[in-house]
C-alpha cells in the first residue's frame, strides 16, 4: 500500500527540522501511556530514598558487628542441650530453637567457628527501598561456616538447630558489645518459624533526632547455609524430609514436605540470588525502577515478603523479573528484552502474573519438571530450576490467587487507556478488607489444634490450608457456578520477641476470611448437584457430593425429569446466604462454630441499617408495572393527539398556557376512561415566569400508585434555543432563557435517558441500586441531601461500577458504598471532571473536550460561584445538568468541600477501625458543626401534609380544637384530601434559602429530617452600609465613622449581620412549624 | 445597650421591637432605614413618599400601615410597593405575550402617531383582557428578601417630615414601635406557618372551572393578537418603510413564512454543504498529507498538554506519593 511512487519520494526529500521532530515524538513510545509513564517517572523521584542521609551510620555499624562477630572465640561441638543451657547461664540469652524443640537427651552437637563469609543483601544493597516503606531493613547475611555443619543436617531441623544456636552466640557477643547503643531482638524471617534471625535497632541518639531525614531503620542478622553444602539431589520439591514426629516417634508417613525442603533450599541461595539480582540489574538499566515499582504496587495491596502478608514481596517480584529477563521463554530465550523501561517492565510483568496463575498450574523456569503437578496440593509452585526453590514457597494457595486477582485488575485499567491510571495503580492504598471482601469472617479458635502436620509450617497454616480447602469447594464449585470469585485468608503476622525470651509457642491466632461474590451467583438459594442416574461415574460423584455435604444434600426432581443431588438454603441474601454456607460447612467438616463466638461474620452492617431485602425488587416492580398501566391508559384515549405536533403556538407564554389546556383536557379523559379508578388534578406550580412550565397533572390511582405529568414539546426548546442566541435581546433576558432552556433539557431530555441508564445498570450490576439507596441514605444522614440532586449521587456510584479499579465492579452493597465514599474523598473536583462512558463507546477526544470544558469553566469563574462539581457522561456531556439548578451551583462550593471532608473523615474511620467498625458511626451526624439548628414540630409538618379543596386552612386552623373534628371524617363526608404539590418542610426550606441565600447555608436530609442545620456565612460579618443590603444588617455602635477623619468624604458607617433579627424571623416565618431554634454557644 | 446611631449615612435608622416568640425567646430589635425617596428617575409622587431598606422578610402592607400608624397616627399611611413587586411590573410591561412578531412590525405603529389616542385606548382594553388570562395565586402571602427595599406613600409632603421626626424622636424616648401579627388588626393578614403552606398546597389546585376559563381566556387573547400580527406582515410587504424599501418577506399570499420555517430550510442548506464536504475528504492525496501533519501535531501538543498538566500536578504536593 504504502509503495512510494517516484512524485511522493521527491517531496520527501524537503523534510524539514519539525517534521524530525514529530517524528521523533511518534517513534519514541509517546502514545497514550505517555501520562502514566511521566506520573510513574514523577513517582519514582518521589519515593527515592536519600541513602545517605537516611541510613546514616548503617555502614559503620555493619563494619562494627562485622568486627564483633569475627572477635567471637570458636568452641569445639557439644551436645545441643548442654550449649544452650551454657550460653543462657552465661548470657541469660534464650537460643531461638524452633518448634519443636530438640530433645534434651539429643546427641546432636552445636559448635561455633567464625562465619564463612559476610554478605550484605537486599534491597540496601540494590537500592531499591523507599521512602514509604513501613519498617527499613539491612540485611546482612553471615555464611555458616561447612566445619560446624554436617551433610545429614539437612534432615529432621538438625540445620535448624545449629542455626537458631549459631545466632543466639552472635546475639550474646553484640549485645555485649552495642549496650545501651540499640535494641537487640529475635524476629522470624519473614515470618518463617524456622528461621529466627537477628533484629539490630539503633537506639535513636539526639543528634538523629534533630535530623528528620534519618529513618528508623534496622540492621538484620541472618545466619545462612553454604551455597550447595547439601547434596542437591536429596532437596527435590517432593523430598520428604522430616520423618520424625513431634514426640521423636518414628513417622511412618513419607509425606513431602515442600515447605520445609523450600526453606532450606533458600537457606542456600542468598548469595546466589544476589548474583542473580546483580547480573538483572547490570544487564538492565530499568531493572531498579522496576523494582521499586513492583515494591510500591505490592505494598499498596497488602503484599510483602512475609507469610503473613501473602509471601510474596519485594525480593520475590525482583527474582521473578530477573529470571524473566534471562529465560522464560521455552527455547530458553529471555522473555523480556533488557532494553525496556521501567514501566514497560512493570506492566510486564503484571501480564505475566495476571495470566499464570501458580496456584493451579506450576510455573516452571528451566527444564520441565513433571511431578511439580502432584505437589500443587501442597501450595503454588513458582520453580527456579537452576537452583531447585520453589520462590512462592511462603504463599498459599489463596494469597496466589489474590495476587493473580490484582494483576487481572491492574491489567486490565492497564487496556482502559480513558481511566486514570496511575492513582488506582499505585497511589491508592486496596487493602482494606471492608473495600475489597463483601463478607469478611473471622474465626477464633481457642483450643489449638493438636496435629502440626509433617511439613513444619505451624498450625496456622495447617488450619487456613483445610478452611481455604473446604470454602473453595463450597463456594467456589465451578459444576454449580462459583458463589465467590475469591477466597482469602489472612493470618496474623508474628512479633519479635526478646533475646531473654523463647519464641512463644505458635498458638492459634485469629484467621481473617475475607470472601468476594459472584452477586448472581452468591444470591442462589437452591444448589443443583449432580444427577442421580444410573451410571457408575454418577454414582460416584453423587457419594462425593453427599460425602462433602452431608445431610443438606436431598434428591429432587426438576423440570425435563432430571434427579439431582440438591442443597436448599434458608437464607435469602447473599450475605445471609454465604453465611448460612460458610458456618455449615465449617462446623460439619472441622467442628468450626460449636462454641457461640468461633465465627463473628462482618460486612453486614450497612445494608442491615436500611433493611434492604431482596424482596424490595418486587415493590419496585409494582411501581414500575403501574407506571405501565398508566402509558396504557393514556395511548387508549381516544382523541388525543399525543404525536409531535407542528401547531404548537410560536410563542412561550403561548405554549405554556396550552399545555394547561392539555392538562385539563387529559385530566378530564382520564377521569371518564376509568371513573372509580383514576382521579386527576392540575396542579400550579410555583413559577416565577410566564414562560415557565405552569402546570402539572397529579393523576392518583385508587389502588396507591399517583403520578405527576407534564407535558414536553420540541417547540418550546428551538424557542428558548433563539432567546438564547438572540443578540438583540435585553441581557437579563437571555439569561433568563439560558436557565430555562437548561430545565427544560434536565427535565425532558436527560431526565429519560439518565431514568433509563440507571435502570438498565441496575440490572447489569445487581449491587448497583442497593448501593445507590445507601449512598443516599448517608447524604440524608449529613443533612447534604437538600444541596445534591439525586441524579448525581446516582452517577456517582455509578462510576464506582463503571470506573471500579483497582478492583472490579462491588459485588455488594457494602463494598460498593464504602468504595463510594474512597471515590467521593478522592476526588479533587477543583480540577477534575467526573466522565462516566454511559455509551461505552466514549472518545479520547470527547474526554478531552469535557477536561477543556471543565478548564474554560474554572477560568472564567475561578470562584465557583456557578460551577462547582462538573458531572459529564456520553449523553449530557454538558457537565451542569446534574450539579446546577436554576443558574445556581447544586452544590455550592462550600457544601462540596464539606461533602469531600466527610467522605474523608468516613473513609479514615474505615481504614482505622477496620472490619470492627460501627457502620451506625458512619450515619451520625455531627450536629455540633452547625451554627444554628432548627427543630421542626414534626407533629405541626404532619398536619400540613393533608389539605382539601374545600376547606380554607386558615378557618381549619381556627377551628381546632372545637369537637367537630373527628378522626374519622374524611370518610363520612367523602372527602378526599388534594395531592401534595410539595413537600412542606421542602417549601419551607425553599423559601428559606432564597430569603437567607447570603447570610445563611442551610442543611436537611431526607423527607424526615427535622432538624435544619445553618451556618452563617463568614464572608458577610460587618460591611459599610449600603443602600442595596443582602440581608438584615444592625448599626454598629460606637464604630461609626472610624475610617473618616480629614475629608468628609471618606466617612463610612458599619453595620453588621442582625443575626437575631434573622433568626426571630425565621421563627415567625416558621410560626407553629418549629419548635425551637438552638443557636451554638447559646 | 450602647447607644444606637439615629442616622447612618442619609438614612434614618428606624428600631423596631420584635416580641419573643416560643420557639426563640429573646426581645429582638430590627433596623430599617429609611429616608425620603429620590430615586433616578423621578416620579410624581417623590415628594410625599419614603424610602425603606432592610425591611423584614415577613412584611406586608398591613404591616407598614400599623408601623407608621404608630409612629404618626392613622390616616397618613396610603400605600407601600415593595422591591419584587416594582420588578414585576417592570417586566409586566413587556407584553408578556410575545406573538411571533416579524421583527420590523414595532416601527411602523410608532410612525403612524395619528392612532396613538385610540392606541392608548386599546392598550386599556387589553390590560382588562390580560387580567382574565392571569393564573390564579398560589399564595397567601409573599415573602421578601432579607435585606430588601420598599417605597412608602404617605398623604402628603407633610408627612414625610413628620415620619421622620417621629422616627427622630424613638432614639430619644427609646421607645421604639412593635413589630409582628399581634397588634395588627384581625383577619387582614394571613397567618404564616404551617396555615401558610397548607393555604399554598389548596391553592396549587385550583377549580377546574376557573383553570378552564383563565386559559380560555388567553387564547382567544392569543388568536386575535397573531391574527393582528399576520396582518401587520401581510399590509407590510407592500410598503416601503421611512428609506423607501420594501421588504421581501418569504410565503404565500396566505400568510409570511413562519421562522420555523425558515430555520428549516437553513438546516437542509447546511446539510447539504456537509455532505458535500464530507465526499470530497480523503479525496486528494494533500488532504490525506495534511491529515497526517495535523495528528502529528496534534500528538505533539498533547504531549506538551501532559506534561503541562504533571507540572500542575506537581505543584499541588503529596500528589506522588503512595498512600500509607
Amino acid at each position: 500500500m504504502d509503495s512510494a511512487p517516484a512524485k511522493r519520494r521527491k517531496l520527501n526529500h524537503k523534510k524539514d527540522a519539525t517534521d524530525v521532530a514529530l517524528e521523533s515524538a511518534a517513534s519514541t513510545g509517546v502514545s497514550r501511556s505517555r501520562a502514566f509513564v511521566l506520573e510513574t517517572e514523577e513517582l519514582l523521584d518521589s519515593v527515592r530514598l536519600d541513602y545517605g542521609a537516611a541510613l546514616e551510620g548503617a555502614d559503620d555499624l555493619l563494619h562494627r558487628i562485622k568486627g564483633v562477630v569475627e572477635g567471637i572465640k570458636a568452641h569445639e561441638p557439644l551436645p545441643v542441650a548442654e550449649a544452650a543451657f551454657k550460653l543462657e547461664k552465661k548470657h541469660k540469652i534464650k537460643v531461638p530453637f524452633p518448634d519443636p524443640r530438640p530433645q534434651e537427651n539429643t546427641n546432636y552437637k552445636v559448635a561455633f567457628a567464625k562465619p564463612a563469609q559476610f554478605n550484605v543483601v537486599g534491597s540496601y544493597v540494590s537500592k531499591t527501598m523507599i521512602t514509604t516503606q513501613k519498617s527499613h531493613g539491612v540485611d546482612m547475611v553471615l555464611v555458616l561456616p561447612q566445619e560446624i555443619l554436617q551433610e545429614k543436617d539437612y534432615l529432621a531441623l538438625r540445620y535448624f538447630y545449629k542455626r537458631a544456636y549459631y545466632l543466639a552466640v552472635i546475639a550474646a557477643a553484640l549485645q555485649k558489645e552495642l549496650g545501651s547503643e540499640a535494641q537487640l531482638s529475635y524476629e522470624q524471617l519473614n515470618g518463617n518459624h524456622l528461621c529466627p534471625v537477628l533484629a539490630i535497632q539503633p537506639t535513636a541518639s539526639n543528634s538523629r533526632d534533630l535530623d528528620k531525614k534519618t529513618l528508623d531503620y534496622r540492621i538484620r542478622i541472618i545466619p545462612c547455609a553454604p551455597d550447595g553444602f547439601f547434596p542437591k539431589a536429596k532437596l527435590h520439591l517432593g523430598a520428604s524430609l522430616i520423618r520424625k514426629g513431634r514426640e521423636g516417634v518414628a513417622n511412618a508417613s513419607t509425606e513431602p514436605t515442600p515447605f520445609y525442603t523450600s526453606t532450606l533450599v533458600a537457606e542456600t541461595c542468598f548469595l546466589s540470588y544476589l548474583k542473580v539480582l546483580k547480573q538483572a540489574e547490570k544487564k538492565c538499566a530499568a531493572f531498579k525502577n522496576a523494582c521499586i515499582l513492583g515494591r510500591i504496587w505490592l505494598q499498596q495491596r497488602g503484599f510483602g515478603g512475609d507469610i503473613s502478608q501473602g509471601g510474596f514481596g519485594h525480593f520475590e517480584w525482583a527474582v521473578l523479573l530477573a529470571l524473566l529477563l534471562q529465560g522464560g521463554e521455552s527455547k530458553g530465550q529471555a522473555a523480556l528484552s533488557a532494553s525496556l523501561s521501567s514501566t514497560q517492565l512493570f506492566k510486564a510483568l503484571i501480564q505475566f502474573l495476571s495470566v499464570t496463575n501458580f496456584a493451579e498450574k506450576p510455573c516452571d523456569f528451566g527444564s520441565g519438571n513433571a511431578d511439580l503437578e502432584a505437589l500443587l496440593e501442597h501450595g503454588p509452585i513458582l520453580y527456579d530450576s537452576t537452583r531447585q526453590l520453589n520462590i512462592a514457597f511462603k504463599m498459599g494457595p489463596w494469597s496466589a490467587a489474590l495476587l493473580h486477582q490484582h494483576a487481572r485488575w491492574t491489567r486490565s485499567l492497564l487496556a482502559d487507556s480513558t481511566a486514570d491510571q496511575f492513582n488506582p495503580i499505585f497511589i491508592l492504598k486496596t487493602d482494606v478488607p471492608s473495600h475489597s471482601y463483601d463478607l469478611i469472617a473471622r474465626i477464633n479458635l481457642d483450643k489449638a489444634s493438636e496435629e502440626t502436620g509433617a511439613d513444619a509450617r505451624g498450625q496456622t497454616w495447617q488450619l487456613s490450608t483445610k478452611v481455604y480447602r473446604i470454602l473453595k469447594r463450597a463456594l467456589a464449585d465451578k459444576e454449580m457456578g462459583q458463589r465467590a470469585r475469591l477466597i482469602h485468608i489472612q493470618a496474623q503476622a508474628r512479633p519479635t520477641w526478646p533475646l531473654t525470651e523463647e519464641p512463644k509457642a505458635p498458638e492459634t491466632s485469629p484467621l481473617e476470611i475475607g470472601i468476594l461474590f459472584d452477586p448472581v451467583n452468591m444470591a442462589r438459594t437452591v444448589d443443583r448437584g449432580p444427577s442421580a442416574g444410573p451410571s457408575a461415574q454418577e454414582k460416584e460423584e453423587c457419594e462425593r457430593f453427599r460425602r462433602f455435604w452431608s445431610d443438606k444434600s436431598e434428591l429432587r426432581r426438576f423440570e425435563r425429569d432430571t434427579i439431582r443431588e440438591t442443597l436448599i438454603w434458608t437464607s435469602t441474601t447473599p450475605f445471609d446466604l454465604c453465611e448460612e454456607i460458610m458456618r455449615y460447612v465449617l462446623g460439619l467438616h472441622l467442628r468450626i462454630g460449636q462454641l457461640h463466638d468461633e465465627i463473628t461474620v462482618y460486612g453486614n452492617g450497612l445494608p442491615a441499617l436500611l433493611s434492604l431485602k431482596p424482596a424490595d425488587t418486587a415493590l419496585f416492580n409494582v411501581a414500575k408495572k403501574a407506571f405501565g398501566t398508566l402509558e396504557r391508559d393514556i395511548r387508549d384515549l381516544e382523541d388525543l393527539p399525543l404525536r409531535a405536533s407542528g401547531k404548537w403556538p410560536e410563542s412561550l407564554v403561548a405554549i405554556q398556557r396550552t399545555k394547561i389546556a392539555f392538562l385539563l383536557m387529559i385530566g378530564r379523559l382520564l377521569e371518564s376512561s376509568k371513573p372509580t379508578e383514576i382521579k386527576t388534578h392540575v396542579g400550579l406550580e410555583d413559577a416565577k415566569y410566564e414562560t415557565e412550565n405552569l402546570a402539572f397533572l397529579d393523576v392518583l390511582y385508587e389502588s396507591g400508585p399517583s403520578f405527576r405529568l407534564r407535558i414536553h414539546s420540541d417547540l418550546e426548546e428551538s424557542l428558548l434555543e433563539r432567546q438564547v442566541k438572540d443578540k438583540t435581546a435585553e441581557q437579563y433576558l437571555r439569561q433568563r432563557a439560558t436557565t430555562l432552556l437548561a430545565t427544560f433539557r434536565r427535565l425532558y431530555t436527560n431526565l429519560p435517558l439518565h431514568g433509563q441508564y440507571i435502570s438498565t445498570s441496575g440490572t447489569r450490576f445487581p449491587a448497583l441500586s442497593p448501593t445507590i439507596r445507601l449512598v443516599k441514605h448517608w447524604f440524608n444522614a449529613h443533612k447534604l441531601s437538600y444541596h445534591f440532586t439525586e441524579e448525581f449521587i446516582e452517577l456517582a456510584v455509578l462510576h464506582v461500577f463503571l470506573t471500579p479499579y483497582p478492583w472490579d465492579a462491588p459485588t455488594s452493597a457494602s463494598t460498593g458504598f464504602h468504595r463510594t465514599l474512597l471515590f467521593l474523598a478522592h476526588w479533587d473536583w477543583r480540577s477534575e471532571p467526573l466522565v462516566l462512558d454511559t455509551s461505552g463507546e466514549m472518545s479520547a477526544a470527547e474526554r478531552s473536550s469535557i477536561a477543556t470544558r471543565l478548564e474554560a469553566w474554572r477560568k472564567i469563574d475561578p470562584n465557583m460561584n456557578h460551577t462547582v462539581l462538573f458531572v459529564a457522561t456520553a449523553q449530557e456531556p454538558s457537565g451542569v445538568a446534574w450539579t446546577t439548578l436554576d443558574g445556581q451551583p447544586k452544590p455550592s462550593k462550600v457544601v462540596a468541600t464539606r461533602m469531600t471532608a466527610l467522605a474523608r473523615t468516613a473513609t479514615r474511620l474505615v481504614r482505622v477501625q477496620g472490619v470492627e467498625l460501627d457502620c451506625r458511626m458512619l450515619f451520625v451526624p455531627s450536629l455540633k458543626d452547625y451554627d444554628v439548628l432548627i427543630h421542626l414540630n414534626s407533629k405541626a409538618v404532619k398536619s400540613t401534609l393533608k389539605t382539601y379543596a374545600t376547606i380554607d386552612p386558615q378557618e381549619e386552623g381556627e377551628s381546632l380544637g372545637r369537637p367537630t373534628k373527628f378522626k374519622n371524617l374524611d370518610e363520612r363526608t367523602g372527602l378526599e384530601p388534594l395531592p401534595l404539590a410539595q413537600h412542606p418542610a421542602e417549601l419551607f426550606l425553599e423559601h428559606l434559602s432564597a430569603a437567607y441565600g447570603g447570610p445563611l447555608v442551610f442543611f436537611r436530609g431526607g423527607v424526615e429530617d427535622s432538624t435544619i442545620g445553618a451556618i452563617w456565612n463568614p464572608q458577610m460579618q460587618k460591611r459599610t452600609f449600603k443602600i442595596n443590603l443582602p440581608t438584615s444588617y444592625k448599626p454598629v455602635a460606637g464604630e461609626k465613622r472610624s475610617s473618616g477623619g480629614e475629608d468628609g468624604d471618606g466617612e463610612e458607617d458599619y453595620v453588621e449581620v442582625n443575626k437575631e433579627a434573622i433568626l426571630s424571623e425565621i421563627a415567625r416565618i416558621g410560626a407553629d412549624l418549629i419548635d425551637k431554634i438552638e443557636v451554638k454557644g447559646a | 445597650m450602647p447607644s444606637v446611631p439615629a442616622i447612618i449615612g442619609d438614612f434614618s435608622v428606624l428600631p423596631v421591637t420584635v416580641p419573643p416568640l416560643p420557639s426563640f425567646p429573646k426581645n429582638v430589635v430590627h433596623y430599617l432605614y429609611v429616608r425620603r425617596n429620590n430615586p433616578k428617575i423621578p416620579t410624581a409622587t417623590d415628594a410625599r413618599s419614603l424610602f425603606l431598606t432592610n425591611v423584614p422578610v415577613d412584611s406586608t402592607e398591613v404591616h407598614l400601615r400599623a408601623l407608621f400608624a404608630s409612629l404618626v397616627g392613622a390616616g397618613r399611611f396610603e400605600s407601600a410597593t415593595f422591591e419584587d413587586e416594582r420588578k414585576d411590573a417592570h417586566s409586566q410591561s413587556h407584553s408578556p405575550i410575545d406573538v411571533a412578531h416579524p421583527a420590523h412590525v414595532a416601527r411602523p405603529q410608532q410612525a403612524h402617531s395619528k392612532k396613538r389616542k385610540r392606541e392608548d385606548e386599546e392598550v386599556e382594553r387589553a390590560r382588562g383582557e390580560e387580567a382574565a388570562t392571569r393564573l390564579p395565586s398560589t399564595w397567601t402571602r409573599p415573602l421578601r428578601r432579607s435585606g430588601s427595599t420598599a417605597v412608602v406613600l404617605l398623604a402628603d409632603e407633610k408627612s414625610v417630615e413628620q415620619v421622620l421626626k417621629a422616627i427622630a424622636k424613638t432614639h430619644k424616648t427609646k421607645k421604639y414601635p412593635t413589630w409582628g401579627d399581634d397588634n395588627l388588626p384581625q383577619g387582614k393578614v394571613s397567618p404564616l406557618g404551617s396555615v401558610w403552606l397548607k393555604a399554598h398546597n389548596r391553592l396549587s389546585y385550583p377549580d377546574r372551572q376557573r383553570l378552564q376559563a383563565s386559559v380560555d381566556a388567553f387564547s382567544a387573547l392569543f388568536a386575535r393578537r397573531e391574527q393582528e400580527a399576520a396582518e401587520i406582515a401581510k399590509r407590510l410587504r407592500n410598503e416601503p418603510d421611512e428609506d423607501g424599501f420594501v421588504t421581501v418577506t418569504r410565503g404565500g399570499r396566505a400568510a409570511p413564512a413562519s421562522r420555523t420555517e425558515a430555520e428549516e430550510a437553513k438546516r437542509k442548506m447546511l446539510e447539504k454543504q456537509e455532505k458535500k464536504k464530507e465526499e470530497l475528504t480523503n479525496f486528494y492525496r494533500f488532504q490525506l498529507r495534511e491529515r497526517k501533519k495535523a495528528e502529528q501535531a496534534e500528538l505533539l501538543k498533547k504531549f506538551e498538554d501532559d506534561r503541562r498538566k504533571l507540572e500542575a500536578l506537581r505543584v499541588k504536593r503529596g500528589k506522588f506519593v503512595p498512600e500509607s
